[in-house]
């Protein structure tokens, strides 16, 4: 009885990494829109003829079924289910961006349904548009706002006034907004314009893209620690090149 | 301090493939049924392993600097195939369909495992491709999401430089029907359908 009440089938989930695993099998780790992130085991995937070949890949809808008790589960069906655009070129770089940090960031078996959702529009706007930057700053942010660690980017911290376009801020982590003057040495201002248009999800402004890519880096630094994201290293190395 | 046998299992567990069970079979089969050829697979791993070396040209495996293919002058140098592994080469050479030369990267380009153009020294495919004497680049990497984002990555470089560069054609399987084809392909096919050529 045990294993039949384990079943779960046809999840929407999306692959986030492939671990080869054993001899023929593949370890995927998954983001389900009701399961939240998981380790599912399928068995025989890297067989030269396994159904499972060229359908268990990232940034692709698939519906997934899967049994067991213990932490790494066993695929049991994988099923495509399309809608989505393919990423292609950079949006590829960026997808594996995005699952880099829902892997770092996201406990696992935790559901989050509105976290796949937003990660699923933000694939589907890495697919479609060519303002990718903008996408991922979005992204960033319901990320955030959704694990717990939403930021109030259009009030300051202490006084809750109102954050006004013209005047310069700083981020402080675990603190908010506040006004530039009283942050201290060496805080990275950000102008209140940007700040609001952030606060809107609002990234159309050139200058809204860039400073809340460096706010938003100093954010997530604090979350993911020391180590480096290897996706970002990637990134900057393609670009010198 | 583990014992020989233990060290034989653990040395073979190296091989793709191979857990510990399937070690542990061919450990007691070397040592028990196969010494002579275990002898001769000793040998031959130190000979490969002090002889090998990557082509300067292609970055396959070769005993002198540059390999036989390489060397060659019956192949068209102006062509060179790109592939990630040898594999590849292999599957691309039985096809009888190009007589080009190739560059294996050894590898693919993996964001999330930190793969990227330093650790496959694609600086060193790019001095390769300008040659001078290459005009085309045919990017035939697989087309798994790391194949695709290393495809694009070195036809933006290459383009930079001045070379004309094509991407193996992808869709439905030669002989294919569509009733029988899986679902992702088919659409991948749609997305990437071409304009007939009228007579």
């Amino acid at each position: 009885m045990g294993a039949i009440r384990s079943r779960v089938e046809g999840q929407e989930s999306f692959v986030l990494q492939l671990h080869p695993f054993r001899e023929t099998s593949l370890v995927a780790e998954v983001f389900s829109r009701t399961h939240g992130r998981l380790a599912l085991v399928a068995r025989g995937a890297r067989r030269p003829h396994s159904a499972l070949r060229g359908l268990l890949m990232e940034f692709r809808p698939l519906a997934l079924s899967w049994f067991g008790a213990g932490e790494v589960k066993t695929l049991a069906r994988a099923e495509w289910m399309g809608g989505h655009a393919p990423l292609a070129g950079r949006g590829l770089l960026f997808g594996y961006y995005l699952n880099e940090l829902l892997l770092r960031l996201m406990p696992r078996e935790a559901p989050h349904p509105e976290l796949f959702d937003h990660y699923a529009h933000a694939l589907d706007e890495l697919a479609r548009s060519g303002a990718a930057e903008g996408a991922l700053r979005r992204f960033e942010l319901r990320m955030l706002r959704s694990l717990g660690w939403g930021l109030t980017l259009d009030r300051e911290a202490l006084t809750e006034e109102a954050v006004r376009p013209r005047c310069e801020y700083a981020f402080v982590i675990e603190r908010g907004v506040v006004p530039l003057a009283g942050a201290g040495a060496g805080a990275a201002a950000v102008s209140g314009e940007a700040l609001l248009a952030m606060a809107r999800e609002d990234f159309s402004d050139p200058r809204t893209l860039s400073e809340g890519k460096a706010l938003m880096r100093q954010v997530l630094g604090h979350y993911l620690g020391e180590r480096p994201l290897n996706t970002r290293r990637v990134f900057m190395e393609l670009s010198e090149l | 301090m583990p014992s020989l046998l233990d060290e034989l299992i653990e040395a073979l567990r190296c091989l793709p493939g191979v857990g510990p069970r399937s070690a542990q079979r061919m450990a007691y089969y070397l040592m028990q049924r196969e010494r002579a050829g275990a002898s001769r697979l000793a040998r031959a791993l130190v000979r490969a392993l002090e002889g090998l070396h990557h082509c300067e040209r292609c970055n396959t495996f070769t005993e002198g600097g540059v390999c036989e293919r390489c060397a060659s002058g019956r192949r068209d140098a102006t062509q060179l195939c790109v592939v990630e592994t040898p594999a590849d080469l292999n599957m691309m050479e039985q096809t009888h369909a190009y007589n080009g030369l190739y560059y294996a990267i050894m590898g693919r380009i993996s964001p999330l495992e930190g793969v990227g153009p330093r650790e496959l020294n694609l600086e060193r495919l790019l001095a390769r491709a300008c040659d001078g004497v290459v005009s085309e680049v045919i990017l035939a990497t697989n087309f798994t999401n790391e194949g695709e984002a290393t495809a694009h990555y070195l036809g933006e470089l290459l383009r930079l430089r001045g070379l004309k560069v094509s991407r193996i054609a992808r869709g439905l399987p030669v002989g294919g029907e569509l009733e029988h084809t899986d679902i992702g392909t088919i659409a991948q096919a749609l997305i990437e359908r071409r304009p007939l050529e009228g007579a």
